[in-house]
C-alpha cells in the first residue's frame, strides 16, 4: 500500500468518526459552532443557504424601497423607511453568519452580481401599486417568518441566533404590512380593488418561497437531516396557506386559486400548486425584474468603490502614523 | 394654541419660519432615504435609512408646531399644497448626487442644523425652545456620522479628494441658501424667536471652513480679520417659493397616491 | 480585492449594572466609524447606553477541539456549599 493511499484512508477514517461526532451532538440537539468539525457538504450546503438570504434581503430592499417618496401618510412613510431599513440589517447579519463558514462577504456578494448566486424569487416580481407594498410586508413576511421560526430551531449556532433576531424584527413587518392592507380592503371601491389586484398577483410567488416540492429539490435531504432545516418545504408552505387564507377571506378579499378548500379530514386547506416551471424560469434569470435588480446592484457596488476603497486608505495611513509616532 | 408670553411677532412670521424648518427637513429627509438599497456599503444603506427618519421625523415635528397656529395637518401640508408654496432651501432639492456630494451636503446641513437648534433653545417662543432642546439631540449624531465621512474622504485618495472638492464646489454656493433672508426676520429677530439669518451664518462658517480645509478642501470664502467673506453667489430663492424642477418631481411624487382617494384612510 | 472593510464584533450594554453582551459583529474603515454603524444596525430598537466594538482578530478564542482546556475531572465539590452537611441546628450541651 502507498503512503497516500494509507493516509487517505486514515483520513477517511478520521472522517468517519468525526461524522459520527458531528451527527451525534445533532441529534442531542446542540448546535455546531464556527470552528467545528464539519462536512464540507454541511458547509456548502450552509453557506449557500445563507448568503442566498442575505441576497434576499439586500434585493428585497429595492420593490418596497421604491415606494418610499409615494407613501401617502407619515406613518407609512417612516414605517416603511424603518422596514426596509431592517431588511438591510437582516441582510448584514446574514452575511456575517455565513462568513464564519469561511466565504469573505466580498466573494458573496460578487456571486450574486455576476448571477451566480440565486435570491428569493419573489423579489424577481415587480411592485407596480402602493397595495404591493402592504400586501408584501403581510403575504412575504408572513411566509418569510414561518421559514425563519423553522430554521431558527437549525443546527447551526451562527445562522440560528440571527434567526431569532430577524423572526422578532420581521414580526413588526407582518403587523405593519397588515394594517396597510386593512386600510385598502376597508377603503373606497379603488382602495379595494388596487388592494384584491395585488393578492393575485403575489399569491403563487409567495407559495413559491418555501420552495419547490422536496422531491424535486437536491439539497433537501441532507439539509433534513443534519437540520439545517427541520421541516420540508411542503410542511412550511401548508403551515402558511393554513394561517393566511382565513386572514385574507376576513378582509373580504379573494385568491386567485378557486380551488383553495379547506379540508375538514385532514385540518389543512387543499391548494393548487403554483407553477413550478414559472418558478424555475424566474429565478434562472427569465423574470420581469430581474435583470433591473442586478443592475441595480451593480451600479451600487461599482458606484460606491472608490468610497470604499478610500475609507480603507484612510484607515491604513491613520494607522501607519499610529504605529510610527 | 395659547403660549404663556408670545413672542411680538404676527402668527403668518411664526408661521413661515416652522415651514421653512419642516419643508428642509422633509425634502433633505427624502433625498436620504433614496440611499436605502444604493448605498456603497450595506453599514451605510442601514445608517442613512436612520438619518432619513430622523429628519421626516423632524419635519412632522416641525409641521406639527405648524399645525397649533394654523389647524393645518402635517398630511395637509405635505400631501395637498402646491410645490410652488413650499419654503424649502433650493440647497435640499437638488438629486443626491453622487456620495460625495450627499455626504458634503448633509455635513453642510447638520452643522446649519446644529447651529440653527442651538440658538432655537433660547427662543422667546416656548414651544420652539421646547422641541429644539429634544431634536438636537438626534442632530448631535447626524454631524458625528456627516463630519467622520467628509474628514476621512476629503483627502483619502486621488479620486475622493477630486470627487469631495466637485461636491463642494457644487454644494457650498448652494447651502448658503440656508441662511437667505426672510421677509419678516427682523420682526421675528426683535421678538427674540431666533437670532437672525446673519449671526447664525457666521456662526456656521466658523464651524465648517476649518473642517473643509482641515482635509485640504477649497471653499470660496477669504479671512478678513475675525470673519469670513464670501467669495461666491448664494443661491438664495428657495423661501421666497422659487424653486427647481426637482422639486416639482419629488412632491409631484409624495403626492400620487394620496391623489387617488384624497378623502380616504391610506 | 476584498473591498468590504475588516470586521469588528459588538458588545452592548442595556442599562447600566449589565454585563455588555456580544450582540454580532459590523464592516467598518475604523473603531470610531465602527461604534457609529455599530448603533445604527445594533441599537436601533434595543436599549442601549454603552457600545465596545473590537477588531474581531484580536480576539482570542478558546479551540471547540480543544475538550481538554475546559476538563474538570478531579473531585471539587467542596466547590459547592451543598457538599457540606452542616447540622440546621445546634445542640447546647
Amino acid at each position: 500500500m502507498r503512503v497516500n493511499q494509507r493516509e487517505d484512508i486514515m483520513s477517511e477514517a478520521i472522517d468517519d468518526v468525526k461524522l459520527a461526532e458531528f451527527e451525534a451532538r445533532i441529534n442531542r440537539g446542540e448546535k455546531i459552532e464556527p470552528g467545528d468539525w464539519m462536512p464540507e457538504a454541511y458547509r456548502k450546503n450552509l453557506i449557500r443557504m445563507i448568503s442566498q438570504h442575505a441576497h434576499s434581503e439586500i434585493v428585497g430592499q429595492l420593490p418596497e424601497g421604491k415606494w418610499i417618496p409615494f407613501a401617502p401618510g407619515f406613518r407609512r412613510k417612516l414605517t416603511l423607511i424603518a422596514k426596509v431599513q431592517d431588511e438591510a440589517g437582516h441582510g448584514q447579519l446574514l452575511y456575517r453568519a455565513a462568513e464564519t463558514l469561511g466565504k469573505s462577504r466580498e466573494a458573496m456578494i460578487d456571486e450574486l452580481l455576476t448571477g451566480k448566486a440565486k435570491y428569493a424569487n419573489v423579489f424577481n416580481y415587480p411592485t407596480p401599486t402602493w397595495a404591493d407594498v402592504g400586501v408584501i410586508g403581510w403575504l412575504v413576511d408572513t411566509a418569510a417568518v414561518i421559514n425563519q421560526t423553522m430554521l431558527a430551531q437549525g443546527s447551526y449556532g451562527p445562522y440560528a441566533r440571527a434567526m431569532k433576531r430577524i423572526c422578532y424584527e420581521e414580526s413588526f413587518h407582518i403587523k405593519q404590512g397588515y394594517d396597510a392592507v386593512v386600510a385598502l380592503a376597508k377603503g373606497t371601491s379603488e382602495q379595494r380593488q388596487m388592494v384584491q389586484e395585488a393578492v393575485n398577483r403575489w399569491w403563487y410567488p409567495t407559495l413559491m418561497m418555501s420552495g419547490p416540492p422536496d422531491s424535486m429539490s437536491e439539497h433537501s435531504v441532507l439539509a433534513l437531516r443534519w437540520r439545517i432545516k427541520t421541516k420540508s418545504n411542503e410542511q412550511v408552505r401548508q403551515d402558511f396557506v393554513d394561517l393566511i387564507v382565513p386572514q385574507i377571506r376576513a378582509l373580504g378579499l379573494e385568491l386567485p386559486d378557486k380551488n383553495c378548500q379547506f379540508n375538514s379530514q385532514t385540518g389543512h386547506y387543499h391548494y393548487t400548486q403554483p407553477d413550478w416551471n414559472e418558478l424555475k424560469r424566474v429565478v434562472n434569470g427569465d423574470g420581469p425584474c430581474n435583470k433591473e435588480r442586478l443592475a441595480v446592484r451593480r451600479s451600487a457596488h461599482e458606484d460606491g468603490r472608490w468610497v470604499r476603497e478610500a475609507l480603507a486608505a484612510k484607515s491604513a495611513r491613520s494607522n501607519l502614523a499610529r504605529m510610527n509616532e | 394654541m395659547s403660549v404663556p408670553n408670545p413672542p411680538k411677532c404676527s402668527p403668518a412670521s411664526l408661521q413661515m419660519f416652522l415651514l421653512a424648518l419642516a419643508d428642509d427637513e422633509l425634502v433633505l429627509g427624502h433625498r436620504d432615504s433614496e440611499w436605502t438599497g444604493h448605498a456603497p456599503i450595506l453599514e451605510e444603506d442601514i445608517a442613512f435609512s436612520n438619518i432619513a427618519q430622523d429628519e421626516i421625523g423632524h419635519s412632522l415635528v416641525w409641521y406639527s408646531l405648524h399645525q397649533d397656529l394654523t389647524d393645518a395637518t402635517p398630511d395637509t401640508m405635505v400631501f395637498t399644497r402646491s410645490w410652488t408654496k413650499f419654503v424649502c432651501s433650493r440647497f435640499v432639492e437638488y438629486p443626491k448626487g453622487d456620495f460625495a456630494y450627499t455626504v458634503v451636503r448633509q455635513f453642510l446641513f447638520d452643522c446649519a442644523e446644529l447651529i440653527r437648534l442651538k440658538d432655537l433653545t433660547r427662543s422667546s417662543y416656548t414651544p420652539l425652545a421646547q422641541t429644539a432642546e429634544r431634536i438636537i439631540k438626534e442632530e448631535h449624531y447626524h454631524r458625528l456620522h456627516s463630519q467622520g465621512l467628509v474628514e476621512r474622504l476629503g483627502d483619502a485618495t486621488e479620486e475622493s479628494a477630486r470627487r469631495m472638492q466637485a461636491a463642494v464646489d457644487q454644494a457650498f454656493p448652494q447651502s448658503l441658501g440656508l441662511f437667505e433672508l426672510l421677509d419678516c426676520e427682523n420682526e421675528l429677530k426683535t421678538a427674540g424667536v431666533f437670532s437672525g439669518h446673519t449671526v447664525l451664518r457666521s456662526m456656521w462658517l466658523d464651524e465648517v471652513v476649518p473642517v473643509l480645509r482641515g482635509v485640504s478642501l477649497k471653499i470660496p470664502v477669504v479671512q478678513d480679520g475675525a470673519e469670513y467673506q464670501l467669495k461666491c453667489e448664494p443661491e438664495d430663492g428657495g423661501r421666497k417659493k422659487l424653486h427647481t424642477p426637482h422639486l416639482q418631481q419629488l412632491v409631484h411624487d409624495l403626492q400620487s397616491v394620496h391623489k387617488l382617494a384624497p378623502e380616504a384612510r391610506w | 480585492m476584498d473591498t468590504q472593510w475588516e470586521t469588528f464584533e459588538v458588545f452592548h450594554q442595556s442599562k447600566r449594572g449589565d454585563p455588555h453582551e456580544h450582540v454580532g459583529s459590523v464592516h467598518a474603515p475604523d473603531p470610531q466609524m465602527a461604534l457609529q454603524l455599530a448603533r445604527d444596525q445594533f441599537a436601533r430598537r434595543l436599549k442601549c447606553v454603552s457600545l465596545w466594538v473590537v477588531r474581531s482578530r484580536d480576539i482570542t478564542a478558546t479551540d471547540y477541539q480543544d475538550g481538554s482546556f475546559f476538563a474538570q475531572v478531579t473531585d471539587k465539590s467542596y466547590r459547592d456549599p451543598k457538599s457540606f452537611d452542616a447540622p440546621d441546628k445546634l445542640e447546647h450541651p
